[in-house]
């Protein structure tokens, strides 16, 4: 789940950045061939997706809802949804998600703020480094970062040695806990993080900042009173991407986090795979699937006003 | 400004925003079409299911599957490939790994389901896993059964191992306690179920086990206190639909198993996996799991365990373990390729490198094999193998334990 969240936010976040960019002026006598065009580009692409996730998607959806009744006959019922919201486990793996979901993306905002500040004012060898580094677990896969992770913070890892070499002790591993699906997954999503928060501070143009100084506000102000309004929809972006990526990770909470309470991803999985309960393992991708829809509408809203006022 | 490009692109936005979320959804919604969605989507690295390359020219292609731990997909591509292509050269052999794929072997099992009500090539002549697991491809007829007129060397398999209509045994494991000998001197080793759990609850941190789903190892700890509550009598248990009365009874395996949870390896933080199990035990974060055979002693002889952990096994009823099969889907295209190879797994040969190599027990009769090997693996060599069905009692065993022993919730 990782790997697709991460394709689509790739392909999102060339999007954002595109936006940014200037288009060349498009005379009035060849619209209509443009959108020809550019109807042509896009229905591939949006033709797969008709028929690879909301066909099939649909048809979750009806099939929770349209279920056996005791006389064998196939009537409209909520059955499905009132189980799973009765369910306990099932409700407390739904909290958890939210929770891990919530707690990693605050983490990434935290880690990846300044290291994008850093970012868009320095410049120099140093950081370049910071960059390749910021950027670097883009190119690890989960499962590789997921045993890394083991190695590194499990027990008798390397933070642990390091720790009992400097005569630290009580040291107790995030790995098999929540804490290590938020540090696994923080670490995997800062790169994204890191390159759409630089993307949106480039907007914020250097001669404002320098008219600012001018006028004698310190670092603190221009930070406050002029970057952070002008950033309010990259942030907003970051976080509807990140929140949906997230909310469906598999690989890192499957191998880095607790055997209860799960996450939805792996929750999933299992009433499928294990437990061989399709209706359930429906019924559960429907509400995570409603989840994140609630957040793509933030997104969309975010971009879509963008693009009426940019117009 | 260019309103078309602007309802074009907020399309595709919210298109995008729901695809991401919507991707989870497909996930478990086209079981029908086993060949695309499931299995590319829970999978961790989002691998399509796998399918075999091509065979040599010349060659006709035999395509094993595997959904076994890499040292048994890595002993037939590193020994039993090798040695078995020597012989039979107009063979090009595959041998398929399905770890990692959502749904496991049974996701090849569908696909060879679905390609036989459309007559299509499966790419699958041999399926390493007991086809009873499957009830509905057995009922469907999708299986091939073997024996001594086309496999001549199953007249050599011993009477414990043939416990399946359709599935040829080949090599044998069990899951034994492995516990390090630096810490716990051989004489305090629990020598039933009941002083483990007491040993337990006396040595907190120092004991645990892979989640059930995840590792046979942990799954057969509980499947052993699931006996353990039933009366020690494997034989209630039998392949096909499960007895409604005796999955009532799990509830006092959860019980007991609940009774220890606060007492394992980091409050109940199980490892998932049966390797992940070992390497708790092999770094001295716990003292004791229950491990496989065949893992516990590849483990050792490759010093990935320090040599102070030794195997002990349960004196009033062995934990389960079972002999690996093979299944032949009757609709295969190269019939006579999977009977040469399975005949090839079970020649005295192979089965003494079953031993030596990847430290399982043959299927075949020991005094088939060289003496010495009796005496060096005596350890393993037991008599009684509890075997486990499986299907819908593996369901209710999983869905039971995580509801309640896994859980941080109070009843």
């Amino acid at each position: 789940m990782t790997s697709i969240g991460e394709a689509l936010g790739a392909v999102n976040a060339r999007a954002t950045m595109q936006a940014a960019l200037p288009r060349p002026r498009i005379g009035l006598g060849s619209v209509n061939i443009n959108a020809l065009i550019a109807y042509a580009l896009v229905s591939p692409p949006l033709f797969v997706m008709l028929l690879l996730i909301f066909f099939p998607a649909g048809q979750a959806i009806i099939r929770t809802l349209f279920i056996e009744n005791e006389t064998g006959a196939i009537g409209f019922s909520v059955n499905n949804y009132v189980n799973f919201f009765s369910d306990r486990i099932a409700l407390s793996n739904l909290w958890f998600t939210v929770w891990v979901t919530v707690a990693t993306v605050v983490g990434l905002f935290l880690v990846c703020f300044p290291i994008a500040l850093y970012l868009r004012f320095a410049h120099g060898v140093l950081a370049a480094i910071v960059q390749v580094l910021a950027l670097f677990p883009l190119f690890v896969p989960g499962i590789i970062l997921a045993f890394a992770l083991i190695r590194f913070l499990g027990p008798r890892g390397m933070v642990e040695t390091a720790l009992n070499l400097v005569g630290i002790q009580g040291y107790t591993s995030p790995y098999l806990k929540p804490s290590g699906i938020i540090i696994g997954l923080i670490w995997d999503y800062i790169p994204f993080t890191v390159l759409v928060l630089t993307a949106g501070l480039r907007q914020v143009e250097d001669a404002l900042i320098e008219s600012a100084r001018d006028v004698g506000a310190g670092g603190w102000t221009v930070f406050r009173s002029i970057v952070l309004p002008l950033m309010d929809r990259p942030v907003l972006i970051v976080f509807c991407l990140n929140f949906i990526s997230v909310f469906g990770a598999f690989t890192i909470p499957y191998l880095l986090g607790p055997a209860a309470p799960q996450m939805m991803g792996v929750y999933m999985q299992a009433t499928y795979g294990d437990y061989l309960d399709q209706a359930r393992a429906e019924t559960q991708a429907v509400i995570t699937f409603l989840c994140c829809a609630l957040i793509g509408l933030l997104y969309v809203r975010a971009v879509t006003r963008q693009r009426a006022e940019l117009s | 400004m260019r309103p078309q490009k602007k309802v074009s692109r907020r399309a595709l936005l919210k298109g995008t925003a729901l695809g991401v979320a919507g991707v989870a959804l497909a996930a478990c919604a086209a079981p029908a079409a086993p060949t695309t969605a499931p299995a590319a989507e829970a999978t961790p690295t989002a691998m399509p299911l796998p399918t075999p390359p091509p065979a040599a020219e010349g060659k006709t292609a035999i395509n094993v599957y595997s959904g076994s731990d890499t040292n048994i997909t890595d002993w037939h591509a590193n020994v039993v490939i090798p040695a078995f292509e020597t012989k039979f050269p107009q063979y090009d052999v595959n041998i398929i790994s399905t770890r990692g794929v959502a749904g496991g072997i049974k996701s090849i099992v569908d696909r060879s389901l679905a390609a036989m009500e459309v007559n299509a090539d499966p790419q699958a002549e041999l399926i390493e896993e007991d086809p009873a697991y499957f009830p509905d491809s057995v009922k469907a007829g999708l299986w091939q059964k073997m024996d001594e007129a086309t496999v001549p060397n199953a007249k050599n398999v011993i009477e414990a191992a043939r416990v399946s209509e359709f599935g040829m045994p080949y090599r044998g494991s069990q899951v034994l306690l492995a516990y390090d000998s630096s810490k716990l001197p051989d004489a305090e080793v629990p020598k039933t179920f009941a002083d483990l759990i007491e040993w337990v609850k006396k040595n907190p941190g120092q004991f645990t086990y892979s989640r059930p789903d995840k590792g046979g190892s942990g799954g057969n700890f509980v499947v052993r206190a699931i006996y353990e509550v039933t009366g020690r009598d494997p034989s209630k248990f039998k392949p096909g639909p499960a007895d409604p009365a005796l999955i009532a009874e799990f509830d006092k395996a959860w019980e007991l198993l609940r009774s220890i949870h606060e007492f394992t390896y980091g409050n109940g933080s199980y490892p998932s996996g049966n390797n992940p199990a070992l390497q708790l035990l092999a770094n001295g974060s716990v003292t004791m799991i229950p491990a496989w055979s065949d893992q516990a002693l590849q483990a050792l002889s490759r010093g990935v365990l320090p040599d102070t952990v030794k195997l002990a096994q349960f004196a009033d009823l062995p934990m389960p373990g079972g002999y690996a099969m093979m299944g032949m889907p009757k609709n295969t295209r190269n019939p006579q390729g999977a009977y040469d190879y399975m005949n090839f797994l079970l020649s005295p040969e192979i089965q003494e490198s079953v031993v030596r190599d990847i430290g399982g027990f043959p299927a075949i009769s020991w005094s088939l094999l060289p003496a010495e090997l009796q005496s060096q693996y005596t350890s393993v060599i037991t008599d009684n193998v509890p075997n486990w069905p499986g299907g819908e009692y593996n369901a209710a065993r999983n869905k039971g334990w995580y509801e309640k022993v896994a859980t941080n919730l109070q009843p």
